[in-house]
């Protein structure tokens, strides 16, 4: 009993610090909530970290819930990554909270729901329990999207996230009823039994089922033809928003599609297999058509965001046909694309703060003089984004497409090192904007504080990440990553 | 331990001197002349050392510091040895490259680039340490890119002037053209024998396994990187060009390193050449002709630097004769008089050039001799000796090397090489005679010459004197002890002791009336000659092969590199490119005007994805 609670004790922390915020957000007193939350994600993360590498799999409050919430090994590195992933989100955000008057306490608020809710889900055993945490994440999220209610485009992109999000989630009940229908049940250890006892071809409406569950996960992520939202919301939503949906929240759903995929539909892989491949190869060209055709830095990250997810599906696709190892490579990718995503999001989040500008590449026309250190680390971010040898981008794309090639997907890993190659056109882009022309505008003083620091930061360890291996002995290396997520990994079998 | 001291220390050095050079704003000359200095001196001492271990009976040392490569059967030891050969390569390479570094000094003083001279300069004796003491072809290999790399650097160091690049990157490119030679036969050698291990004892272990054609054929292409490296026919075209560079340089790249590379080279692998007696021909061949073609220049030339150029490619084409004809302790004999007498000569020119204020041409020289008698009487010293009179150096090894053609099947060889010696004996006796002896041009009231440039003269003439008498052959009373040290694989006939007394008479009379000629047209001064017969023009042309070359080699190629450029790259690469990415980028466009903005269309597409995804589930089930 005692012992359950404390491992929910971090998911705890947070409601109870989001409750708490929304009690002090009408106090008139000057109070840094930024950092209140951070304190409080900083809490929980350090919890967690207790846990790390200790090897666990128990369901919480069993008697209660029923096997509807589980803490493991894999829920453990996931909080850590959500955890991590929000509190670099908010500080780097330092700047530009400071910068805007609408950030009042329940902004602060409706982030640690949203955690708690992308928590949840990593946590999730029963497909009820992950639906109420999708919803909760995606409630919290729409309203921080349209949170700066005096901007026309953030109404708007709150409205449509909210329309499709909605229909979305409805197609997961149809899909929740069909996997009831079909199983007797919706807990995941049970649908796995049902799987397993019965012959392949008596799975049908499973399978529907299943299929309108993913349908959803996928809109979530991004992935085309169930993209269409990434790029306006992504563009109306406050950039701090932006950042969460783009890094945090996508791990989230990682958390929930390994689940189901690894440890339940394991054994139907052959039919998730060719849907899989299809969508892939429409996400990975979209994605890239979306990013190439864009003038505004935001939008053109959004659209490369969708290419990012199309990565992800590859290497989703391999584990479907039993190279269980590319799940090591998916949360990997996770990682660096978080590192280099926050990275450049903090750029921009940066340069808003500072100069009120719309980030359009024209704005960065000689960004390269007037700011040559932010810069320099907007250049290692674009790199790492394209997968550039010597950044973790590029070990990511490594991994992932190995792990194709492993599974006999070489035409899919094809497919995603051309359209990293035309990746290369739209980041490098920027850079060639930086570079290349001249400004009016003297050179910038750099000064150190929570924003600068934390980019820079990302952008050391964009680099160690790729190349880190043995320069700097006792320090934890890619690889070590790789084998915290394996670690991780086992325990879903 | 002290074998990569050899290495490490001149490399070490030339890091610490570059370094010194490029990060600090010490420009003390003292300073980097003693690093500088010091570095060789040390590896001097050194390899003396261990050379006279050897000389005592030693055992040959071997070092392996490292593994370089480790994949499958692919391994490369980083591995030095010390054996006989290459104890007496190292003796002279350190020895002499050590007096050059310390003319250097005074060459150099006052140059701005001081100290980057010397990290060059300590670079490329550490080079050919690598070179000389690697125990498998592949750190050969990498001692000889390293050489090569180092002489461009130094022939190009006064880079201000565009002449002098282009002469380095002649260099660099004619070095290349042999090295992809060398490193084609590596290829072949190491799929025939690379298996068992390949170091040059392991080779040697196994080489009788190989197919003859094939080891005729690794021959051949192994010589085509002693052609680049050594200036052989038709590679030596860098070699005049290299005099753009100081004067040292030139000193160092004839005497000490880089061109006795190739010599080496074909020694190393003489368990080799001695399979495969048709390529030595072939060797033999190139050799002579390369001897009698530069010799024959050299009778031209009034450039006082480009005549010891030609004269070592001359000399450089006997050592040839010599190993192509198995003999290849005769080859390395010459290799180290020759260090000797060519050091002195460059350091001797170099010491008028500087006295002169950089004037080379023989023409407007005269009468130097009664100021500079201490640059003088070492280079006639040397001039002796590298005219082959007895009982100098020079004598003994080309005599050595004249003996083994006369002796061989094909006595034209000795032959010709009488003839390159009467040559050899004629341009060296007229560029004495035109800078020292005939009147002077212009009135010098005193020419300073620093003791840095003429003392290292010194024990250079007494070695030009008496450094032969190590490899006396029998017939002198001496027991041929180099050759019997190094004991390679020698294969060449002796010639009995009557006939090589009438040899060496006669080789003597053809340098003395090689003399007498070159008094006649010289001693008095003459002016500089204006070509009147079609050879004498061809001579002074060059045979006009620097022409052939460029109208072969160099003008199609860039024919075809600018048809690569323009219709190939531009039209058909660039063009496909641009067709895919502008077609990309035009499908994007599209793609992106279904992103209106409008809800209902988005729900539409992810409806109508649904759809077809069910379509395609209702079809898979």
């Amino acid at each position: 009993m005692i012992y359950e609670l404390f491992l929910i004790l971090p998911m705890m922390l947070i409601v109870l610090g989001a409750l708490m915020l929304m009690l002090l957000s009408h106090r008139e007193a000057p109070l840094n909530r930024n950092m209140l939350s951070v304190l409080i994600l900083a809490l929980a993360f350090g919890l967690t970290l207790s846990r790390l590498g200790e090897a666990h799999s128990v369901f919480v409050f069993e008697a209660i819930f029923g096997r509807s919430f589980i803490v493991d090994s894999f829920s453990t590195l996931f909080d850590l990554m959500i955890l991590g992933g929000a509190m670099l989100t908010l500080l780097i955000n330092h700047d530009y909270f400071k910068s805007r008057h609408y950030f009042d306490g329940d902004f602060f608020a409706l982030v640690l729901f949203a955690v708690f809710g992308m928590m949840a889900l990593s946590h999730a055993h029963e497909l009820i329990s992950a639906f109420i945490s999708l919803e909760i994440a995606s409630l919290s999220i729409y309203a921080l999207v349209g949170y700066n209610s005096d901007n026309p485009k953030s109404r708007e992109a709150m409205m449509k996230y909210v329309v499709l999000g909605s229909l979305a989630g409805a197609l997961f009940m149809l899909g929740l009823a069909l996997i009831y229908g079909a199983t007797g049940s919706t807990e995941l250890g049970a649908i796995a039994a049902h799987i397993a006892a019965h012959p392949q071809d008596a799975h049908t409406m499973l399978i529907i089922g299943g299929f309108f569950v993913m349908v959803t996960l996928f809109f979530k992520i991004g992935a085309v033809p169930f993209h269409a939202w990434v790029v306006d919301v992504y563009h109306g939503a406050p950039l701090p928003v932006t950042m969460l949906m783009a890094s945090t929240f996508k791990i989230a759903l990682f958390a929930v599609i390994l689940r189901i995929y690894l440890g339940d539909f394991a054994a139907l892989g052959d039919f998730w297999s060719l849907p899989l491949q299809i969508l892939c190869v429409l996400t990975l060209i979209g994605g890239s058509f979306l990013a190439l055709s864009q003038s505004n830095i935001k939008r053109m990250l959004a659209g490369s965001s969708v290419v990012h997810a199309g990565y992800m599906l590859i290497a989703l696709n391999a584990i479907t046909l039993g190279n269980f190892n590319a799940s090591e490579s998916i949360l990997f990718y996770l990682m660096s694309y978080f590192i280099s995503s926050v990275g450049a999001f903090g750029i921009l989040s940066f340069l808003a703060a500072h100069e009120h500008k719309q980030l359009t590449f024209e704005d960065f026309k000689g960004f390269g003089y007037s700011h040559p250190y932010l810069a320099a680390m907007m250049s290692i971010f674009m790199l790492s984004l394209a997968g550039f040898p010597s950044t973790i981008g590029f070990l990511g794309k490594f991994y992932i497409f190995t792990g194709a090639i492993e599974a006999g997907q070489i035409a899919l890993a094809a497919l995603g090192i051309f359209v990293a190659f035309v990746s290369i056109f739209y980041y490098f882009r920027l850079i060639a904007t930086m570079y290349f022309y001249d400004t009016p505008k003297t050179e910038q003083h750099f000064g150190f504080d929570t924003t600068t620091v934390l980019i820079l930061l990302m952008a050391i360890l964009s680099i160690w990440g790729g190349i880190g291996t043995a320069l700097l002995p006792y320090l934890p290396t890619p690889d070590a990553l790789i084998e915290l997520s394996r670690h991780a990994i086992t325990s879903l079998d | 331990m002290s074998l990569a001291l050899l290495i490490l220390l001149p490399f070490g050095s030339s890091l610490l001197l570059g370094m010194l050079y490029l990060f600090t704003s010490l420009r003390s000359e003292r300073l980097y002349a003693l690093i500088g200095v010091g570095a060789p001196l040390l590896i001097s001492l050194i390899a003396l050392w261990l050379g006279y271990g050897q000389l005592q009976g030693a055992e040959s040392l071997h070092v392996s510091l490292f593994t370089w490569l480790s994949i499958d059967a692919l391994r490369i030891e980083f591995a030095l040895s010390f054996d006989h050969l290459s104890a007496v390569m190292m003796a002279f390479v350190s020895v002499i490259g050590t007096l050059i570094h310390l003319f250097a000094v005074g060459y150099m003083r006052g140059d701005a680039g001081f100290g980057k001279f010397f990290a060059y300069f300590n670079f490329f004796m550490g080079a050919m340490a690598l070179l000389v003491l690697a125990d498998n072809p592949i750190i050969l290999f990498i001692g000889w890119e390293l050489v090569g790399l180092a002489s461009y650097l130094l022939i190009g160091f006064y880079h201000r002037e565009s002449a002098n690049v282009t002469a380095a990157n002649k260099a660099f490119i004619a070095n290349r053209v042999g090295d992809f030679g060398f490193i084609m036969a590596l290829v072949l050698l190491f799929g025939a024998v690379g298996e068992g291990g390949f170091s040059f004892s392991a080779i040697e272990a196994q080489i009788y396994s190989v197919d003859h054609a094939l080891l005729s054929l690794i021959g051949v292409l192994l010589f085509v990187g002693a052609m680049g490296k050594s200036a052989q026919i038709p590679l030596y075209v860098w070699l005049p060009d290299a005099m753009a560079g100081p004067t040292p340089v030139s000193a160092l790249i004839h005497a000490a390193t880089m061109v006795t590379a190739g010599v080496y080279m074909v020694a190393r692998f003489d368990f080799l050449y001695v399979l495969i007696p048709a390529v030595g021909l072939f060797i033999a061949v190139i050799g002579i002709l390369s001897a009698l073609l530069s010799a024959l220049i050299a009778t031209m030339q009034s450039d006082i630097k480009k005549i010891l150029a030609y004269s070592t490619m001359s000399q450089l084409g006997y050592m040839f004769v010599a190993v192509g004809l198995g003999a290849y302790g005769a080859g390395i004999f010459h290799v180290f008089t020759h260090a000797f007498f060519k050091a002195l000569l460059f350091m001797g020119v170099g010491a008028v050039i500087i006295a002169l204020h950089h004037e080379q041409n023989i023409f407007k020289m005269g009468g130097l001799r009664r100021f500079m008698p201490l640059v003088f009487y070492p280079m006639l010293i040397a001039t002796l000796a590298l005219s082959g009179v007895a009982p100098f150096a020079g004598f003994f090894s080309k005599d050595a090397i004249l003996a083994a053609a006369v002796a061989s099947e094909y006595p034209l060889f000795g032959v010709l090489g009488l003839v390159v010696a009467f040559l050899t004996a004629y341009y060296m006796m007229r560029l004495l005679l035109l800078v020292f002896v005939a009147p002077a041009k212009h009135r010098h009231t005193s020419l300073h010459v620093s003791p840095y440039l003429s003392l290292p003269l010194l024990p250079l003439a007494l070695g030009s004197a008496v450094a032969g008498f190590w490899g006396m052959g029998g017939a002198y009373g001496g027991g041929d002890a180099l050759t019997h040290f190094l004991s390679l694989s020698d294969y060449a006939h002796h010639l009995t002791h009557k006939s090589e007394y009438l040899l060496a008479l006669l080789s003597n009379l053809i340098a003395f009336a090689g003399f007498a000629l070159a008094y006649r047209r010289f001693a008095s001064g003459a002016r500089e000659p204006q070509p009147t017969a079609l050879f004498e023009r061809w001579i002074l042309e060059r045979f006009y092969v620097d022409a052939l070359y460029h109208a072969l080699l160099v003008v199609p190629l860039r024919r075809i590199s600018l048809w690569c450029e323009r219709i190939v790259d531009d039209r058909f690469v660039d063009g496909t490119l641009g067709l895919f990415s502008g077609g990309y980028r035009t499908l994007a466009t599209h793609f992106s005007t279904l992103q209106n903005g409008n809800v209902r269309h988005y729900a539409l597409y992810f409806l109508s994805g649904v759809s077809l995804l069910s379509l395609l589930l209702l079809w898979r089930l």
